[in-house]
């Protein structure tokens, strides 16, 4: 079954241990929720995942295929795509150029990758703005023209890191009807990182749990709901950083 | 509408402004004026050959000089007649001695020449990026210039190599200098142009969207060469005479300064970065050469050139550090803001 898997993966910077022998599927059609507290490893795994980050143990594959070794244009032709926590717009260049680098990127000719260019626009929602500078955008439509930059060339995968940070209540649950017609129009499997617990409870089909680089939990959203190690990851570092996660979380 | 189509009129607005600088030459009717609109020409190809690599990458080259003497070089070895070569040249190989091909053959060799030697050192330049791709380049130039300067039986060293038929005609250079601008914004609007210039300006997105950014330098790199070869070819039919030192340290500030000028992430800049600044130039040559007013001569001091040029550049980096066009391009209806090929 096509699927994008990592086995006993691991990453270590100069001793410190960023991820450990963490085991993680991703499946088509399907959204998966990666949560944890700050400094989990959760971008360390997506880099890894998609060729940003050479691991220092285990392997990733794609329908059983070693990805280790592959750099990151090579991952993305293989059609595992991602978006950036800051979003990472060609600011310079026109909405619509943005989408069409990815066509480009992908081996399209100029006018192919317009074409669908206009067409992904048009699918996610936002046709008007074709010819804004993406340095122009608001925080919102920025994220939302990264996403759909990503989903040009119609990936398998496609891992989403934090695209609701910043958002509204209105403008996230924008986002998540969004995520669920990736998921269920175009059959491609999401890996969802995002600190709105809630958000991922709602959306996700299975949820991983990263603590200190290490898996802690796995399972439906109601197990995830009522893992005490979950809510100790989680209490454990609330008195630092993340006392509103706790409220989403219960 | 196309790219193509939406962005033609860059092009064609530059061409028209060489072709203007054309007919004045030849309407003048002055030999040293249409000398000077030949050298603008010159220079318009080899700094629309630097923009072709740098303002696409974001890599400041300086060794682009290098393909310039590559492309010289080899105008020589190609268009000299064979019993001058016996001479000056006893090293070349029999059928390089024997072969004496006009000058536009010759300087399509020299493009493909220079083509051929950026392939060869951007295969291992082309993985490095921002200042250690720099550095390369420089070192990459130092190379060429060491070689040229001591391969004494093929390069005739630091001696000049002279009996290169001279070209006086405007009509090759400016044929060159529009083809060299219409080259540059056809890479620009290609898939390899945007390809490069998303790299240049978020690389780690752009590699993330699947675009093999070394591989997309390389081939601007390539082109930047040839285009480059070209050039140096040109200018050594210009003046009939090359040595290793006419292409190294001073064309390569000399050129830089100009597309620092006009603007760096612009083509238009570049065409207008060498009109300016040659008009600059021309203007110190005339005052270095003295100034005859009534009985007294003045003169300003030899080297003021590229002091002034310093100066300008500095003073430009400093106002507008984009340069005069900044990102945007003459275009018939207004400035845009965008590269090119957008």
């Amino acid at each position: 079954m096509s699927q994008l898997s990592t086995d006993k993966l691991s990453v270590a910077f100069a001793g410190l241990k960023a991820l450990s022998d963490v085991d993680l599927t991703i499946k088509p059609g399907h959204i998966t929720g990666l949560i944890g507290p700050n400094g989990a490893g959760k971008t360390t795994l997506v880099n890894v995942l998609t060729g940003f980050q050479a691991p220092t143990g285990g392997a990733v594959s794609l329908d059983g295929n070693a990805l280790n070794g592959l750099k990151p244009h090579q991952i993305r032709r293989k059609g595992i795509a991602r978006t950036f926590q800051g979003g990472r717009l060609f600011r310079d260049l026109a909405v619509i150029d943005n989408l069409e680098v990815t066509g480009v990127g992908l081996g399209q000719s100029r006018a192919q990758a317009r074409a669908e260019a206009v067409a992904m626009l048009d699918w996610i929602g936002i046709p008007a703005l074709q010819n804004r500078i993406a340095g122009t955008l608001p925080y919102t439509d920025e994220r939302r023209v990264a996403i759909g930059r990503a989903l040009i060339g119609k990936p398998d995968y496609i891992l989403l890191d934090e695209p609701a940070a910043g958002m509204s209540g209105a403008e996230a649950a924008d986002l998540s009807a969004l995520i669920r017609r990736i998921a269920s129009e175009m059959g491609c499997g999401v890996l969802l990182i995002e600190h709105n617990v809630g958000l991922v409870l709602n959306l996700c089909d299975h949820i991983v749990v990263l603590d200190s680089g290490a898996v802690i939990e796995t399972g439906s959203p109601e197990a995830i709901r009522g893992s005490e190690k979950v809510r100790h990851a989680y209490m454990g570092t609330a008195a630092e950083t993340n006392l509103p996660v706790l409220e989403t979380l219960s | 509408m196309s790219v193509a189509r939406r962005t033609i009129s860059t092009p064609v607005i530059l061409a028209l402004l060489l072709i203007a600088l054309a007919l004045m030459a030849v309407f003048s009717g002055s030999r040293p004026f249409n000398q000077t609109i030949i050298d603008i020409f010159l220079r318009v190809i080899l700094v629309v050959g630097l923009y072709i690599f740098i303002g696409n990458s974001g890599v400041i080259s300086f060794g682009h000089a290098g393909f310039t003497c590559l492309g010289g070089y080899a105008a020589a070895w190609l268009t000299i007649p064979p019993m001058m070569k016996q001479t000056l040249l006893p090293g070349l190989p029999d059928w390089l001695m024997n072969l004496q091909l006009p000058f536009w053959a010759g300087a399509i060799f020299a493009a493909v020449w220079a083509a051929i030697w950026a392939a060869v050192f951007g295969k291992i330049l082309m993985r490095l990026s921002g200042i250690a791709a720099s550095i390369a380049t420089f070192a990459m130039l130092a190379m060429i210039n060491t070689i040229y300067s001591n391969w004494e039986s093929v390069t005739a060293a630091t001696s000049s190599v002279v009996g290169i038929p001279i070209v006086r005609s405007i009509w090759p250079y400016l044929i060159a200098a529009i083809l060299a601008v219409f080259v540059a914004w056809a890479h620009s609007i290609s898939r390899a142009g945007l390809a490069l210039r998303a790299a240049r300006d978020e690389p780690t997105a752009a590699a993330a969207s699947g675009i093999d950014a070394p591989k997309e330098r390389l081939v601007a790199f390539i082109i930047s060469g040839a285009v480059m070869g070209m050039g140096g070819a040109l200018f050594a039919h210009s003046i009939g005479v090359v040595t290793p030192d006419t292409f190294y340290l001073t064309l390569t500030f000399i050129t830089l300064s100009m597309l620092v000028v006009g603007g760096m992430g612009s083509l238009s800049g570049a065409v207008l970065g060498v009109v300016i600044l040659s008009g600059l130039i021309q203007g110190l040559r005339w005052l270095e050469a003295g100034v005859s007013i009534g009985t007294t001569t003045f003169a300003i001091p030899n080297g003021l050139q590229e002091i002034t040029l310093g100066i300008v550049m500095i003073l430009i980096l400093a106002r507008r550090p984009s340069g005069i066009m900044a990102n945007s391009e003459l275009n018939w209806t207004r400035s845009r803001s965008e590269d090119p090929g957008v």
